[in-house]
């Protein structure tokens, strides 16, 4: 399929304007975070104003172990520079034992990431509870730096 | 003679009335491809063959007979036998439905490159039965012939720590290169014993889990997802690499994930024995705690 380019207006001269001044680049983290857990302690870092980095989106999930591998490779697909799963502490999960699963799945996911050429530093899982806000601060604050260090991803990448 | 046993025993079990239907392996359109055959009367036997090119893993057709009211006979290779374990592990099969006919195996042949001479002994084995690890079932109902000796594998992780000691963009890029060859044909899937969902989610569309593009981001998907949703059930029958058409290299994804389920979780090989759960469909207190 070939798109009509000539058509399409050039984007430079629709949308850059001499004096907006480019945007520097901050990492897009996708976080799925459990509802029992994480998604309260991220809520408690809001509430107690903890400043962290605005370049997490979370998704919430109802148990960290919702998450499907195909969400983290999707995440990466449209643009994610990294992805951080997250769930309540090994032996609270809501669901009892959810969180025990998701250990083992993505302990081995990570590796099969880094295995395909991902640096593993942009796959990350977690355990914060609802009490955690620093906690939640301190793993998105960490994560950002380290990506911020690895630059954009382009790795699996669909979209620019 | 193999060939004359299996016959024997396939009739006897049609005569009797006591399997409904033999799954085993006939005379191809060739003479270095023998095909799957599916026999329901007993003057159908003479049709069976057990030759140097039995490749097809049988066990996955057991799938099209779920419903059947009888009994299913099927003769098991060792990486068939480790196949019906996966399946009755699943409840995709159930263990008293299926009659099992065991042959200890000696590996099978490529196909010739060229197809003139017919020299049968100087075409070298399979890929997958140079590494075969189980040429015996592991569960039968009985077995033709004598067990054969388990020969020497060396190590089947080799090619995997040549890879893993890669830098990351090396990786990648060896990854890119083989998966942008990926046509999408499913043939890996279709033929695996541990791909048996009912509807595979490569094939609810209407999820959008898998573009229909043919791109490395959606092959990227494809080949990732499927090795993980055969984790900790993969037996390493090397069937999804040898049915692929593109050549690729599928055992060093599934055998990585089958080191690290080893390395992580503690010691498994899948489909050997019916009483081991898959590492992924249980946990440990005490498992490894890298992410904290
Ligand atoms: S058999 Fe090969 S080409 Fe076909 S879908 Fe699988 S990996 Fe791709
Ligand atoms: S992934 Fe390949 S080697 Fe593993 S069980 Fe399926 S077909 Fe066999
Ligand atoms: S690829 Fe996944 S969803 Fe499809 S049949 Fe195999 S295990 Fe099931
Ligand atoms: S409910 Fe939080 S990890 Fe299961």
């Amino acid at each position: 399929m070939s798109l009509n380019t000539e058509a399409l207006p050039k984007s430079q001269e629709v949308t850059a304007s001499p004096e907006a001044a480019p945007q520097p680049w901050e990492p897009r983290i996708v976080g799925f975070a459990c509802n029992w857990c994480t998604y309260a302690g991220a809520d408690l870092a809001g509430l107690s104003r903890l400043q962290y980095p605005p370049s997490i989106r979370l998704i919430r999930v109802p148990c960290s172990g919702r998450v499907n591998p195909q969400f983290v490779i999707r995440a990466f697909q449209r643009g994610a520079d990294g992805v951080l799963v997250a769930g309540c502490h090994p032996g609270d999960c809501h669901y009892s034992t959810g969180n025990y699963f998701t250990r083992r799945r993505f302990l081995l996911m990570q590796r099969l990431l880094e295995y395909m050429g991902m640096d593993p530093r942009r796959f990350q899982a977690r355990w914060i509870s609802g009490s955690e806000g620093p906690k939640f601060q301190q793993t998105v604050t960490q994560m950002t730096e380290d990506i911020k260090a690895l630059g954009p991803n382009r790795k699996m990448r669909d979209v620019e | 003679m193999i060939t004359e046993k299996i016959r024997a025993a396939a009739k006897e079990l049609l005569e009797k009335g006591e399997v409904e239907t033999v799954i085993g392996w006939e005379r191809g359109t060739f003479w270095y491809n023998s095909t799957p055959v599916f026999i329901s009367k007993p003057e159908q036997a003479d049709r069976l063959v057990f030759d140097d090119f039995c490749a097809n893993n049988l066990a996955k057709y057991l799938l099209d007979y779920r419903n059947a009211d009888g009994k299913i006979a099927v003769f098991v290779k060792g990486c068939d036998a480790r196949a019906i374990t996966r399946l009755i592990q699943d409840n995709q099969v159930k263990r008293e439905k299926v009659y099992l006919i065991g042959i200890p195996c000696t590996g099978m042949k490529e196909a010739p490159k060229t197809v003139s001479s017919q020299d049968v002994a100087g075409l070298p084995l399979l890929a997958k039965c140079q590494s075969c690890a189980t040429p015996n079932p592991v569960i039968y109902d009985i077995l033709l012939g004598d067990p054969v000796p388990q020969k020497e594998v060396g190590n089947r992780f080799a090619g995997v720590e040549a890879l893993e000691a890669k830098g990351a963009d090396e990786k990648y890029e060896h990854w890119g290169k083989l998966f942008s060859e990926c046509i999408r044909c499913y043939a890996c899937r279709n033929v695996c014993p541990a791909c048996n969902c009912r509807e595979c989610a490569f094939d609810a569309n209407g999820l959008n889990w898998l573009g229909k593009q043919n791109n490395l981001q959606e092959n990227q998907m494809f080949n990732m997802t499927r090795a993980m949703h055969v984790a900790g059930r993969c037996i390493e029958c090397g069937e999804c690499e040898r049915v692929c058409p593109m050549g690729l290299p599928l055992m060093d994804i599934n055998r990585k994930i089958i080191k690290d389920l080893n390395e992580l979780f503690g010691s498994y090989d899948a489909g050997l024995n019916l009483e081991d759960r898959p590492p992924l469909g249980q946990y440990k207190l005490d498992d490894p705690e890298k992410f904290m």
